[in-house]
């Protein structure tokens, strides 16, 4: 925990060259297999930060963190995990990284993802995939599979992700650790390299439900910076929240929709939840044959238009060949991305073309609304709605990544979230045969810190350890 | 409504989004864009009259007032340009094409 982690290392208990050198022993020993990392900082520059931190009194003062490789950070390469910002180097830091440092966070580095947070499983990157570290022949899921997998396997505490569709909860059940969607506009996104900004928001990842709170409550908070951030601070991080008089609703859809591996271990952490005095209904969550094609057009529209940035002249590849600006953004740009964000970005400008704007976007956005109508009828009744973060448990590598529609798939149960700017976390359920297997709490609006709250709680109830993967 | 996708629609996507395909590109990406366009196809079973599009989950935005703040110095602006000259970048020529 976070702060056994800070009192030990104020108390002198822990002196800061243990402390690092543990995270960097244990890297030396697995990352090799589990290839977190994109970047990974220098030993001694780590340590000298967190010598210099521990003069502070921040939350955070002298805590090592990992960073998902599309938030910026000054002077520390920024790839999107893409060939086209292979050697990008901001020279400014995300609002979320401003805030880690006024708190004393440490960055250990940046972490693997699916190239510009496109896929689900960290296999689109430029760089290779990352392995899960429970079982190293399958996924961590993702796009935020780096910072999951970097946790899991022991480097660090804590890290940052971001979520477009599912791209925080997705790995965080993969790899038995905590992470959570925030409300959207309740974290700033200045500094987080674009994909979709309508439903994307940057957010915690942990391996226990204080930590997650802790560094929520962090990042949280209204940025000018950002035009969609609103007037809302978390105090101090979330409580323990029994669930005794919780209303809680369980989307069976999308429990039918699942393998059997993962609804029976959801089931289990549902009936847990009843004992423990929590009030549980059987309900759908509606319209779920169209939330991923609903997803998947405002998505890609989205990003064809935020990727239309990368011309390769200002900063990223550049194949320097000569001709007119035509060839030689077409150039740069077949070059600099890779297959999946190709894809997305041709569907996108298709979707966004003249003809098919009304008949694709513009119908996704209408649905979109129906969507999250339902959802917010649905929260009258319920305080939390259940279901499996994912359909499926960790596919092994190669699995899934040739067939789009099934990777698309994976996505059911957390792009409605996004669609509908609610919060949703992703905490672990238990394990089958050694995978483990995560549940996905969905909130009102703005409900984040009660949702972490039950999270806090029900890992408890559950004699959740947070035992580290050995890889 | 069904979208027949062929080369020479994708062809056209290609110059729409800047991006050159290779040969080989071109044809994977013809089979991709006909299986995912059939799966996007599944909204149209959906009744949608009298619905306002949501193009985004909040109805306004936060404004600053419109002031310049401390820039960046022009060399670290553009310190990640490949092709730059006494402090300009160098772009393509935007004639022609």
């Amino acid at each position: 925990m976070i702060k056994d982690i800070i009192n030990d290392l104020s108390s002198g208990n822990l002196s800061p060259e243990d402390y690092v050198r543990r995270s960097f022993e244990r890297i030396e020993r697995v990352e090799g297999r589990v290839r977190a990392f994109i970047t990974l900082r220098k030993e001694e520059e780590v340590l000298n930060d967190v010598k210099a931190s521990l003069r502070g009194k921040g939350k955070l003062s002298g805590v090592l963190i990992a960073i998902k490789d599309n938030i910026s950070t000054n002077g520390i390469r920024t790839t999107c995990a893409s060939k086209m910002l292979e050697d990008y180097v901001p020279p400014y830091d995300a609002t979320v990284i401003r805030r880690l440092k006024e708190e004393g966070a440490v960055i250990l580095g940046k972490t693997n993802m699916d190239e510009f947070a496109m896929g689900s499983t960290t296999e689109t990157s430029y760089f290779g995939p990352t392995r899960n570290p429970w079982d190293l022949t399958r996924t961590p899921g993702g796009s935020s599979g780096g910072s999951a997998s970097a946790i899991a396997a022991g480097f660090v505490e804590i890290a940052l992700g971001s979520d477009t569709g599912g791209s925080i909860r997705t790995p965080a059940s993969f790899t038995s650790i905590f992470g959570l969607k925030p409300s959207y506009g309740t974290v700033s996104r200045y500094g987080l390299v674009a994909y979709a900004n309508s439903l994307e928001q940057i957010g915690p990842m942990a391996r226990n439900g204080e930590d997650l709170a802790l560094l929520f409550s962090i990042i949280a908070g209204p940025d000018d910076r950002d035009a969609t951030t609103i007037d809302y601070a978390p105090q101090g991080g979330a409580i323990n929240i029994p669930v005794k008089g919780v209303r809680v609703g369980i989307l069976t859809d999308l429990l039918e929709a699942s393998d059997k591996a993962v609804s029976s271990t959801i089931t289990g952490f549902v009936d847990k939840m009843v004992s423990e005095g929590a009030i549980a209904e059987e309900t759908k969550l509606g319209l779920v044959d169209y939330v991923l094609p609903t997803y998947y057009i405002i998505a890609m529209s989205e990003a064809s238009s935020n990727l239309a940035r990368y011309d390769g002249v200002r900063y990223g590849y550049n194949s320097l060949v000569e001709g007119n600006w035509r060839e030689v953004y077409s150039k740069n740009r077949g070059e600099g991305f890779g297959r999946e964000v190709k894809r997305r970005i041709l569907l996108g400008s298709f979707i966004l073309s003249a003809g098919y704007y009304e008949q694709f976007y513009i119908k996704a956005l209408k649905v979109r609304r129906l969507i999250r109508n339902s959802v917010e009828k649905l929260f009258s009744k319920y305080d939390i709605l259940v279901s499996p973060t994912t359909p499926v448990l960790p596919p092994r590598i190669g699995e899934v990544i040739d067939d789009p529609i099934k990777m698309y798939a994976m996505d059911v149960g957390t792009v409605t979230a996004n669609l509908a700017g609610v919060p949703a976390l992703s905490m672990p359920a238990g394990f089958y045969n050694g995978l483990p297997v995560g549940v996905q709490l969905m909130g009102r609006y703005l409900s984040d810190n009660f949702l972490m709250g039950v999270a806090i709680f029900m890992e408890k109830a559950l004699g959740h350890k947070g035992d580290l993967a050995n890889p | 409504m069904k979208v027949s996708v062929d080369e020479e629609l994708v062809r056209k996507l290609e110059s729409l989004a800047l991006i050159s395909l290779s040969p080989e590109e071109r044809r994977e990406i013809v089979k991709d864009l006909s299986r995912i366009l059939d799966f996007f196809n599944k909204i149209d079973e959906i009744n949608l009259e009298d619905v306002e599009p949501m193009f985004h989950p909040l109805s306004q935005g936060r404004l600053r007032k419109d002031q310049p703040r401390d820039p960046l110095p022009r060399d670290e602006a553009i310190k990640n340009a490949k092709k730059k000259k006494d402090g300009y970048i160098i772009g393509p020529s935007t004639t022609g094409g």
